[in-house]
């Protein structure tokens, strides 16, 4: 599919960055387009096209800066701040100071809480693989592709609390309001997919992340780059399902009237970008329907493949579940999956001030079979190739108790692990460190636009010259921040 | 990729003799580079080759560059040859395959026409002598002074309704073209109604003004709906759009901020009393500080406080400053078109605008403070001086009484700790008498332990001389707070002490400080600094800001308005780029319209209904939509006006246009918001899915949109899927997107079924059952006009079939054609909300 061509970076969609905040017409004109490029080599194609002056649309396919592997990411966000020092990034230090007060001068911890004291892991910590890599108990299963991760353990953000962490996290920016990494990849390189939406954001059962919509808002971008809010179960999409006491021959017939009326109605009006952009959306709208409902029909899938993601077992089943609809919505082209565990507050999610061991044992004990899962699917099926797997969460946590027999950890913005694998990653690996006993990262700190730079980096975008004009600024998701973690890529 | 301008450099040089004759003719002398010259390099060129981006190393806004050329070295522009300039060729596209532009239209034979007699006259841009940033500024077209400029004389006369058509015939005439003939009397009514008060007009209206339709009672119908409450419903909602208005903080807990919609309230009430723009302007910035204050300019004053705020930062110095700049940008870009924000890190790239301008106006901010008891906002009384002084000096006294009362009981209380009869241990004691400064963590302990046993165990002991005193006290504090009663209370962010200094932050950042900034306006604005002289508590800065933003010196204010006014009418702004009038938004299409415009509108007392009614009365405003075969190819964008524009009504007017097609809009006008109901899906994005929405009854909900609860964490569906404007910052225009997910919330939504359900019982009670008066009434009630004879053809047949198809499905026993009309009708009214052109009027 993809070309090797080197190509240059056209200004957003080749217009002017004014024009393209006129832009109107949306998207599903553009679809269109992307019936007919996507058949066969539709970069080459695409390119062609954008010679010729077709118009530009807001979720076509764009080419990246330079080329790549990437096409998909599959975002893993343990919601709530796992804990690196329980996790990916041992400290036998602090089994030497089990239980002493911590004496040190970094600051960290939420609200005024005690720093506590200095807690060992209760997991046991193994070296992984032919590369050695240290994973701990908690994830036996994902433990299998320690060749396949990188492990980032040197990654800090700007703040101590969930909800302006999550949005950071997502957003690069603690103040609400910024368009998210799913929205400036659907905003750089465009759909995959026909009748899918670009982004698609898959909750908890037990609730949202802290932020809300924040988290996955387009921002100062049109809606169309932003996320979609995909249940797993049901009607995946808000008001898919034809109306209760509609039959569906009744919802064809009422929808063939209205396209009907709609189409004469631009007899006269054929140059009228909008009203044709918007005859197509209805059709999009009842493709998708069926498109939808038939990517969380995991029913499809066989006996074993169900049972691998542990869709039979009661703990494993929801983010099971998740991850498999996962493949299936990059097998349908969606280009950007983000997938939360955890929801509500506290002990719902990974944010273990009571008790992080029970905390972590639960959470991790749902999220590890589904995730070894996925990586073994995606291998089995070559979408491994072109998909770039994200783990994390808004934070880290302390490597401190909150207090003598009170196990629970809390929030540690300066130092915490990450890991990333597949498309362009080199696996096998840790980069960077914290410190003897997990407070701060000293050895390569990166900041969470650090991360962005490298995930746009491997989705072949520059993060310098990916901007949106927006009052009088050229906004990046990084900000005037952001280094590629070049140790990272393949 | 190749690069193709360096290969049409070799290609150029033969191409340029052979093909000179091929050229569109140059255009006579005489050619005004800012006029007509730079509109078509900056809509056309500069994308690809100006300050930001050079492709192939070409730039064409700076003489120097263009002359220079690209990468290859070879010049764009040859001043005195317009037939060898390279520019001239690739645009007359000489070589079909190396044709400028890449993407839009071709350049018209008058445009290359212009830009030939612009090379041939010297290719002279119009760069003033001094080119610092500040004289550079005295160049932008927006900082200079509105002038009057005189009306135009036009050949067509007849088609002058007042002088707004003058200036658009004016153009249109110099291009030789027409103006498209008026919308029809049914499209004109329902977009008059839809602009104005953003609801159709009923069949009853529809029936009554159809009858004697004519231009002058188009005009009178103006002046009617200005007079309607809906009116300050429809444009308050475009003001909030501007002051990113939403009633909670977002972030963790996303708190309601306390009263906030008497600040939209506020806003209704003033555009439905035609309240002047200038004073508007004054009571949202310095309401606290007018000599006339009062509770309404107080509330007024919520346009400080309007943004998101997170009460637990990770860095409050941060934050406060973060704070500040929510406020400076909104400021700048409400007021004056400007974009500031980026003057926080550096230097704006294109606009005059230092970093010194941004933090001093940061200084005329600085006083602000907001009111909170820990994480909780708490709102703040309203009222004119006499009576926010007496409350304050009330509530002064009361807090005296109240720590007298405090001493006495703390006093008692040490008293007994020390006599030994507080029946508490001893260690106890010690440590509740202990300074709690000194305390040790063990004493810390039994103080917190203790005390509230301490209290309650020393209140019982009270002495009833000691008890009758503080009774006595008491029934002061009553008679204190009786006499004076308790304000109303505003949501809005105060000034009680002197603003502390502000300095110049090092990329924005509040731990790196630089030079004190002191209060001023934007230098390349101002001849001289006004005097910010403090008057009781306040610093007076922000009545400085207000008094020069409000002043009709101010280049920007009057433009800016008009600009957003005509943008809402018309379709597009005279500047497209309605919140940006700095160097990197757009020209004006009709620079001179927009200055007689700014012009009359402050000549008229910054009235907006003047304004109204001076835009809709034209003829510019009445012209029909249907394109025109040459210009619409020529003109793509209709920027010259030569018709009206289609725009996809907003979220608040589709969903207000069902209710009352439907006949379930509720008039009721203010107070606080109510919250209809969304899908219970839609709340699993949710951290608190349970305790966020509670939903008001069908009544309540079926008010006006703009009365809609707008929760930053919790957008509602139907509106954000509909373009709802960015809720963070000031938003100058709403995005037009056509996505699926439109069409699945306005197809299969509750929403949009049930009003299909109301307007179907609706017609069935008032037209009968004939099904052709059922058509006809769906239409009028939707879409303000008739069915067409095709369109009532398609209806029935519709109904029937479905009625047919519906009967032929259900078992015999539960066959009902009464029940299956209904059903039908239902589905047809469900078509018509569908429709293209309900959501865009003709």
């Amino acid at each position: 599919m993809q070309t090797k061509r080197f190509t240059r970076n056209n200004p957003p969609c080749g217009r002017t960055r004014r024009e393209f905040l006129w832009e109107t017409g949306g998207g599903f004109a553009g679809l269109a387009l992307i019936d007919l490029l996507s058949t066969d080599g539709f970069f080459g194609r695409l390119n062609a096209a954008s010679v010729d002056g077709a118009p530009p649309e807001l979720l076509a396919p764009k080419l990246p800066h330079f080329p790549t592997r990437a096409k998909h990411v599959i975002f893993f966000f343990m919601n709530g701040g796992p804990s690196h020092v329980d996790l990916f990034d041992p400290k036998p230090a602090l089994t030497r100071y089990n239980g002493t007060p911590y004496k040190g001068k970094v600051k960290v911890g939420s609200n005024n809480r005690p720093i506590g004291y200095l807690m060992q892991s209760p997991f046991e910590f193994k070296k992984h693989g032919q590369s050695g890599l240290e994973i701990s108990s908690v994830y036996p299963h994902v433990s299998r592709f320690a060749d396949d991760l990188c492990v980032i353990r040197s990654l800090y953000t700007d703040t101590a609390a969930h909800a302006s962490g999550n949005i950071q996290m997502n957003t690069g920016n603690v103040i609400i309001g910024r368009p998210s990494l799913g929205s400036w990849l659907s905003y750089g390189l465009g759909t995959l997919g026909n009748d899918l939406p670009s982004f698609v954001v898959m909750t908890d059962p037990r609730g949202g992340p802290i932020g809300g919509t924040s988290n996955w808002t387009a921002g100062f971008m049109p809606a169309a780059y932003q996320g979609t809010l995909f249940r797993s179960k049901g009607n995946p999409l808000l008001n898919l399902a034809t109306p209760e006491d509609v039959s569906e021959r009744t919802q064809r017939h009422s929808l063939n009237l209205l396209q009907r009326l709609n189409r004469k109605h631009l007899k006269g009006r054929e140059q009228e970008s909008e009203l044709a952009a918007r005859i197509h959306s209805y059709e999009l709208a009842y493709r998708m329907q069926t498109t939808a409902a038939d990517v969380v029909d995991v029913e499809q899938e066989s006996e074993q493949t169900r049972e691998m993601y542990g869709l039979n077992n009661r703990l494993t089943a929801d983010y099971g579940r998740k991850c498999l609809i996962a493949r299936r919505l990059i097998e349908k082209g969606v280009r950007f999956v983000q997938l939360y565990s955890g929801g509500g507050h506290g002990p719902e999610t990974w944010d273990g001030h009571v008790d992080c061991i029970k905390n972590h044992s639960l959470h991790g004990y749902e999220t590890d079979q589904p995730m070894a899962a996925l990586i073994e699917d995606l291998k089995r099926t070559g979408l491994w190739e072109e998909t770039l797997l994200i783990w994390g969460g808004e934070f880290g946590r302390t490597p401190t108790s909150e207090g003598v027999g009170k196990p629970g950890r809390d929030h540690n913005w300066l130092g915490f692990s990450m890991w990333l694998a597949g498309a362009g990653v080199k696996g096998g690996q840790a980069i960077g460190a914290t410190d003897e006993l997990g407070f701060e990262a000293v050895e390569d700190p990166y900041h969470v636009s650090d991360l962005h730079a490298t995930v746009l980096h491997l989705m072949g975008l520059d993060h310098t010259k990916l901007t949106y004009f927006y009052h009088g600024l050229e906004e990046r998701l990084t900000g005037q921040r952001g280094q590629v973690i070049e140790g990272a890529l393949a | 990729m190749f690069h193709w301008l360096g290969v049409s450099l070799i290609f150029s040089v033969t191409a340029a003799v052979a093909g000179s004759r091929d050229l569109p003719p140059p255009a006579p002398a005489g050619v005004d580079f800012s006029e007509q010259v730079e509109p078509i390099l900056r809509d056309r060129c500069y994308a690809c080759h100006g300050a930001t981006v050079q492709m192939n190393g070409l730039r064409l806004d700076e003489r120097g560059h263009a002359l220079k050329g690209g990468d290859s070295g070879h010049p764009s522009v040859i001043p005195g040859d317009s037939a060898r300039s390279l520019l001239i060729q690739t645009v007359a596209g000489l070589d079909p395959d190396r044709l400028m532009p890449k993407t839009g239209d071709r350049l018209t034979p008058e445009e290359i026409g212009l830009l030939r007699a612009w090379i041939d006259a010297g290719a002279e841009y119009a760069e003033s002598a001094d080119s610092s940033p500040l004289a550079k500024a005295k160049d932008h077209w927006s900082f200079q002074p509105p002038t009057s400029p005189p009306v135009p004389v036009v050949k067509n006369t007849e088609w002058i309704r007042n002088p707004i058509d003058a200036f658009v015939l004016a153009r249109l005439e110099g291009r030789g073209w027409k103006p498209s003939p008026p919308a029809g009397d049914e499209a004109l009514l329902r977009r008059m109604h839809l602009d104005l008060v953003g609801l159709p007009p009923t069949p009853q209206e529809q029936h009554e003004f159809l009858k004697e339709a004519s231009p002058e009672a188009f005009d009178r119908l103006i002046e009617e709906l200005l007079d309607r409450p809906g009116y300050g419903e429809r444009w308050g909602r475009h003001w909030l759009d501007v002051v990113r208005y939403a009633e909670t903080n977002g972030y963790e807990r996303d708190a309601t901020k306390p009263e906030v919609w008497k600040y939209r309230d506020y806003v209704i009430r003033s555009l439905n009393q035609d309240k002047p723009y200038d004073r508007f302007i004054l009571e949202q910035l310095a309401g606290d500080e007018l000599e006339d204050a009062t509770a309404e300019t107080h509330v007024a004053m919520g346009f400080n406080r309007l943004g998101p705020w997170d009460d637990e930062p990770a860095d409050f110095d941060q934050d406060r400053f973060d704070q500040l700049d929510d406020v400076v940008r909104t400021t700048s870009e409400a007021f004056l078109g400007l974009t500031m924000g980026c003057a926080r890190c550096h230097d704006h790239k294109f606009d005059p605008l230092t970093q010194q301008d941004y933090y001093g106006m940061v200084a005329l901010f600085n006083g602000l403070r907001r009111s909170q008891t820990g994480r909780r906002e708490v709102s703040l009384p309203v009222g004119d001086h006499t009576q926010m002084t007496r409350q304050s000096e009330r509530d002064e006294r009361i807090k005296e009484l109240e720590a007298k009362i405090d001493k006495l009981r703390e006093d008692f209380r040490i008293d007994r700790l020390r006599s030994g009869q507080s029946g508490l241990p001893a260690k106890a004691v010690a440590a509740l008498l202990e300074d709690i400064r000194k305390r040790t963590e063990e004493q810390k302990e039994l103080a917190r332990q203790y005390s509230t046993e301490m209290i309650a165990k020393t209140a019982e002991a009270l002495p009833p001389e000691l008890v009758g005193r503080i009774a006595g006290l008491e029934a002061e504090i009553a008679r204190v707070r009786r006499s004076v009663p308790d304000l109303d209370r505003g949501y809005y962010l105060y000034e009680s002490k002197p603003p502390e200094v502000v300095h110049v932050l090092m990329r924005g950042r509040a731990a790196s400080p630089g030079d004190v900034a002191v209060p001023a306006l934007p230098a390349a604005l101002v001849s001289s600094q006004p005097p910010f002289s403090a008057k009781g508590n306040s610093s007076g800065r922000r009545l400085a800001l207000a008094r020069w933003i409000a002043s009709p010196e101010n280049p920007l204010t009057a433009r800016v308005l008009v600009n957003r006014v005509w943008q809402q009418h018309l379709g597009q702004g005279l500047v497209r780029s309605a919140g940006d009038f700095g160097s990197m938004g757009d020209r004006p299409s009709h620079p001179q319209l927009l200055d007689w415009l700014a012009s009359r509108f402050i000549e008229e007392g910054w009235s907006f209904k003047k304004l109204h009614t001076l835009i809709m009365t034209s003829n510019t405003y009445r012209m029909g939509k249907k394109p025109v075969a040459g210009y619409l190819e020529a003109d793509p964008e209709n920027r010259f006006l030569w018709r009206a524009h289609y725009r996809r009504l907003e979220a608040e007017a589709i969903r207000d246009s069902m209710l009352a097609a439907s006949g379930q809009l509720n008039r009721k006008m203010y107070g606080p918001s109510m919250v209809p109901p969304i899908p219970e899906a839609a709340l699993e994005g949710h951290p608190d899915p349970d305790k966020i929405w509670y939903t008001s009854d069908p009544r309540e909900a079926s008010r006006r949109t703009v009365y809609a609860f707008i929760k930053r964490s919790m957008l509602i569906p139907m509106l954000e899927v509909l373009d709802l404007c960015d809720t963070t910052r000031s938003s100058a225009q709403r995005p037009v997107t056509s996505i699926a997910p439109q069409a699945l919330t306005l197809f299969n939504g509750d929403f949009a079924n049930e009003q299909a359900f109301h307007l179907a019982r609706r017609v069935l009670e008032e037209a009968g059952p004939d099904l052709a008066q059922q058509v006809d009434l769906v239409y009028r009630l939707a879409l303000a006009r008739g069915p067409t004879p095709d369109e009532h053809r398609e209806m029935v047949d519709f109904l029937n079939q479905e009625t047919e198809a519906h009967l032929w499905e259900v078992s015999a026993r539960n066959r009902n054609r009464l029940v299956a009309r209904e059903k039908s009708l239902v589905q047809l009214c469900r078509v018509v909300f569908n429709l293209n052109e309900f959501v865009y009027p003709n």
